[in-house]
């Protein structure tokens, strides 16, 4: 790797993104399994909830490495991902359309 | 029944994107706009999450397997995830004709592509990763990074715009300019997809443009067709899928080019 780093810091990460992916997936499937008995608004709730969670999983992710970075005292990319973060947030203001 | 067809749609396109190497939102956008009767701005927005699902699936397995440059990717996703979340903006002021017709363009190039490389779509080196559990990679240090964040840039700004990963950019550019690791490259790109994705899914969720009942069945379908695409690929020769991959584009990108004729007919 490009600099020496620990290995939990890869295994931390990687388990941000497994528990994101898996619980997106159950979520997502229980909204269809509820959707298959009933329609409305309380299956699309559930699934709502998921493609959220799926979303928010890499949002999560920077925000992990932000903090483990600085804990690190890497400074430098403790800031990078605090300006991805800032990005990832800007999107979701400007998002707001009329459209 | 729509919801048990996006959940097969999904599974195919996952499958087929995990046994190629190319992200299944290149199929999925087109079928969605042109057989399930929504716009292709809705499209975009809905397979976006299915790419985030794959991505989040794949690079864990990458992390683990400590394949992934976390730093280097982290630096690179400032310009993806910036140019990805300006297109997804401009694109609510875009023509549909216009998504339609770079969609299609974009189909034809990368069916070309492929086939001018001869059907190699996924390097070798590549799917080594599949068989060694604790890749050895060589020391390196990443070069060129003005180059590859330019490069980024515009990977992320496709990615905005249609709803692709964007790999085919970021790998080439990470490898060749670089100077990382092919295998590093892989795994780097692949995380990078992710928050590039989620920048753009973002803009479009709060414009309204992503379906959560079309992205829910579709993502369930990508999520189990990509693990086991995973984890046929070392047993299955690509060869002959990436042929049908490219048959599939090249319909796609016709039929798109036909329904955008029949508009101004």
């Amino acid at each position: 790797m490009s600099e020496v780093r620990e290995p939990g810091f890869d295994r931390i990460v990687a388990l941000v993104l497994r528990v994101g992916a898996f619980s997106c997936f159950f979520v997502m499937l229980a909204g269809l399994i509820v959707g298959w008995f009933v329609s409305g608004r309380i299956p699309l709730g559930i699934e709502r909830a998921g493609v959220l969670l799926m979303l928010a999983t890499p949002v999560v992710r920077v925000i992990v490495a932000c903090f483990l970075f600085f804990r690190e005292k890497d400074m430098k990319y403790g800031w990078i991902s605090l300006g991805v973060l800032v990005i990832l947030m800007l999107g979701s203001v400007f998002g707001i359309g009329e459209h | 029944m729509v919801t048990a067809l996006l959940v097969i749609l999904g599974f195919f396109a996952g499958l087929l994107g995990a046994l190629t190497g190319i992200g299944g939102g290149v199929l999925l956008t087109p079928i969605l706009a042109l057989h399930f009767d929504i716009t292709i701005r809705q499209a975009i927005g809905t397979s976006l999450v299915a790419v985030i699902t794959t991505s989040a699936a794949s690079s864990s397995v990458h992390l683990q397997r400590h394949t992934t440059d976390i730093r280097l990717g982290m630096t690179l996703e400032l310009a993806t995830a910036f140019g990805a979340a300006v297109t997804a903006y401009l694109v609510g002021y875009f023509n549909r004709n216009v998504l339609e017709g770079l969609f299609a363009g974009f189909l034809l190039y990368s069916a070309i592509t492929i086939l001018t490389k001869g059907g190699k779509v996924k390097p070798l080196e590549d799917e080594s990763a599949f068989i060694v559990d604790e890749a050895v990679i060589p020391p390196y240090e990443p070069k060129r990074y003005p180059l590859g964040l330019a490069a980024s840039l515009v990977a992320g700004a496709l990615s905005g715009l249609l709803g692709i990963g964007g790999g085919p950019i970021k790998v080439p550019v990470m490898y060749i300019f670089m100077n990382v690791p092919l295998m590093v490259a892989t795994a780097t790109s692949n995380f990078m997809i992710g928050v590039t994705a989620a920048a753009s899914a973002i803009v479009y969720y709060r414009r309204g443009d992503i379906l959560v009942e079309y992205a829910a069945p579709l993502a369930v379908g990508v999520f189990v067709g990509s693990l086991l695409g995973a984890r046929l690929a070392p047993r299955i020769h690509t060869k002959v899928v990436v042929y049908l991959l490219v048959g599939v584009m090249f319909y796609l990108a016709g039929h798109l080019i036909l329904h955008l004729l029949r508009g101004w007919l």
